[in-house]
C-alpha cells in the first residue's frame, strides 16, 4: 500500500466516519459477556489449548485466555470462540 | 450456534485428530473455506472436530502433507442413517409395503350407504351408482367428481329430483331426495253427464263411450260420455264443452259508499310481555268519530328465536266514508262486470262469454236494476259414480 492510498484512506474514514477495521482490514472483536468472543479479520491459529488460543492477526497477533475454550466456528477470516473468557491480550504491531 | 446448512441431511463426522500440525490443518482448513465447527482440544495435543462427511472424505491429501492422524469417534446424520437402513433393507421393505397397502386399503371405497329413499328400492340406487362407477372396492381416485355423479344419478334415477353423493372416508353415502309425485287416486267408475241444459259445442272422449253429438241439444244430468263401454264399465274421461244460457238479474246503487283515511292518526306504544301489555305513550282520549286500528308487533329476538318480550306499536287512524255518484252508464257497466266475473269464477277460466242481452233495465230508489242473458261456452260435463246393484 503506498504512502499516498494510505493516507488517502485514513482522510476518508476520518471524514466520512467509517468503521476503521472495514477500511485498514484490522481485527474486529466482539465479547458477549464472558462467554463468546467472535474475531473477524484473523490470520490463523497458532497455539490452542483449552486454556488459551493465540490467533495471527494482519499485525500482531491476539492471546485469548480462559477455560475450557471451543472453537466453534472457523472460516477464512472469521472465527468463534466460546468458553469461559478469562483475558484478551491485543498485541499489535502496526504504527 | 449456527451449524453448516443441512449439515444433518449431508452427514456430519465428529473426528480426533492428533500429530504435530493441528494448527497447520486448521489453518488451512479455514483459508480453503472448509467448513469445521466445534473444535475442542483435548489433552496430549489431540483435537476433536466436526466436519462434514463430503469434506472428510477429500481430507487426505491435507492430512499427509501437514503430517495427522484422524480418527472417527462419531457419525451422524442421513448418510449413515440409510446406511444403517440398508443393513435392515428386509424391515425396511416391509415397513414401505405395509405403508402401501395401508395406502392403498384407504383409497379404496368399502362401504356404499343410500340415504333416503322410500319407494324407490336401495338395489337400483345401487345398480345405477355401479354403472356411474360407485362401488365397493372401486379405487376412490377413479371416481368422477361428485357433482357430475349426483347429475347422472339424478337424470338416471326416475322418481328422484336429487341424488347427492358424498365421500367421508372409504364411505360413499348416496342421498337420494324423492320427486314428491302427485297421489294417485283411485277413481270410481263413472259417468260424464251434463251440469246444466245447453248444446254441445266440442266434445271430445278419453275414455268411455260418447253419447252425444256436436250441436246436441241436451239437458241437466243427460249422459255425455258413458262409463259402459260394451261390457265393461270405464272410468269415462274427456272434455264437453257447451254453449249455456245464464239469466242474471243485477242490482246496482248509483252511490257506492268508501272509505278513506283523513290523514289525522295517533299513535300508542305498549311494551308487552307474553300477552300482557302495558302502555307507555299515546295516552288521551282519542276524539275521532270513525277509526281504523293498526297494530304492529316487534318482539326481541334472539338469532331467530321470537322472546315473549318486545314493543308494541298502535296506529289509530281516523277514518272517513265519502259516497261517489255512478252514472247510470257507470253503474250498468260495473254491474256488468260483476255478472261476468262471477259467470268465469263459477264455471271455470275456461268459459267464454259469446253473447250478453239485456231483456230488461229500469232506474228506481236510487238503483239500477237490470235482466241479462249471457250465453256462455263452458264445460259442461259433470262426473257420476256408477253404482252397482242399486236397490233391486
Amino acid at each position: 500500500m503506498s504512502r499516498f492510498v494510505r493516507k488517502f484512506r485514513k482522510w476518508t474514514v476520518d471524514a466520512l466516519d467509517l468503521p476503521k477495521d472495514l477500511v485498514f482490514d484490522l481485527p474486529r472483536l466482539t465479547l458477549i459477556g464472558g462467554k463468546q468472543l467472535y474475531i473477524e479479520n484473523h490470520r490463523g491459529v497458532v497455539h490452542f489449548s483449552p486454556e488459551s488460543l493465540h490467533l495471527e492477526l494482519n499485525k500482531g497477533y491476539l492471546e485469548v485466555e480462559g477455560s475450557g475454550l471451543v472453537i466453534k466456528e472457523i472460516m477464512p477470516e472469521e472465527v468463534v470462540i466460546e468458553g469461559r473468557i478469562d483475558g484478551i491480550k491485543y498485541r499489535g504491531t502496526e504504527e | 450456534m449456527k451449524l453448516p446448512s443441512l449439515s444433518q441431511m449431508r452427514g456430519v463426522v465428529t473426528i480426533v485428530v492428533r500429530g504435530e500440525g493441528i494448527k497447520r490443518l486448521i489453518n488451512e482448513l479455514a483459508r480453503q473455506g472448509v467448513e469445521i465447527w466445534d473444535l475442542k482440544p483435548l489433552t496430549d495435543g489431540k483435537m476433536e472436530m466436526n466436519i462434514r462427511v463430503t469434506d472428510f472424505l477429500q481430507l487426505r491429501p491435507l492430512l499427509k502433507r501437514t503430517g495427522c492422524r484422524v480418527k472417527v469417534k462419531k457419525r451422524y446424520g442421513m448418510p449413515f442413517v440409510m446406511m444403517r437402513l440398508w443393513g435392515r433393507k428386509w424391515f425396511v421393505f416391509g415397513f414401505t409395503v405395509f405403508i402401501v397397502i395401508i395406502f392403498c386399503l384407504s383409497s379404496l371405497v368399502w362401504d356404499v350407504k343410500v340415504v333416503g329413499n322410500e319407494k324407490i328400492a336401495s338395489e337400483d340406487v345401487l345398480s345405477a351408482a355401479r354403472q356411474e362407477g360407485i362401488y365397493p372396492f372401486q379405487w376412490i381416485f377413479r371416481l368422477p367428481e361428485q357433482d357430475k355423479l349426483s347429475a347422472n344419478l339424478t337424470r338416471n334415477l326416475p322418481g328422484t329430483s336429487w341424488v347427492g353423493v358424498s365421500r367421508t372416508g372409504t364411505q360413499i353415502t348416496i342421498q337420494v331426495v324423492e320427486a314428491a309425485e302427485p297421489v294417485k287416486k283411485l277413481m270410481n267408475p263413472r259417468h260424464l253427464v251434463s251440469k246444466s241444459d245447453g248444446i254441445v259445442s266440442y266434445i271430445y272422449a278419453e275414455r268411455g263411450q260418447p253419447e252425444v253429438k256436436k250441436n246436441d241439444r241436451v239437458r241437466k244430468g243427460q249422459i255425455l260420455i258413458s262409463g259402459i263401454q260394451g261390457n265393461k264399465i270405464v272410468v269415462s274421461k274427456g272434455e264437453v264443452r257447451g254453449n249455456v244460457w245464464h239469466e242474471y238479474n243485477i242490482e246496482v246503487p248509483l252511490v257506492r259508499k268508501q272509505k278513506i283515511y283523513t290523514g289525522e292518526k295517533k299513535q300508542r306504544g305498549y311494551l308487552f310481555f307474553g300477552n300482557t301489555a302495558i302502555q307507555l305513550t299515546g295516552y288521551g282520549k282519542v276524539t275521532f268519530e270513525k277509526s281504523q286500528t293498526l297494530t304492529e308487533i316487534d318482539p326481541l329476538t334472539w338469532r331467530s328465536m321470537k322472546l315473549p318480550i318486545g314493543w308494541m306499536s298502535e296506529k289509530v287512524l281516523e277514518t272517513t266514508e265519502i259516497e261517489l255518484k255512478l252514472s247510470e252508464d257507470e253503474a250498468m257497466k260495473s254491474g256488468l262486470e260483476r255478472a261476468k266475473r262471477d259467470i268465469i269464477a263459477k264455471n271455470g277460466r275456461t268459459s267464454v262469454i259469446l253473447e250478453q242481452k239485456i231483456l230488461h233495465e229500469k232506474t228506481d230508489n236510487g238503483k239500477v236494476y237490470m235482466k241479462v242473458l249471457f250465453e256462455v261456452e263452458q264445460n259442461i260435463a259433470e262426473e257420476l259414480p256408477i253404482v252397482h246393484n242399486q236397490g233391486e
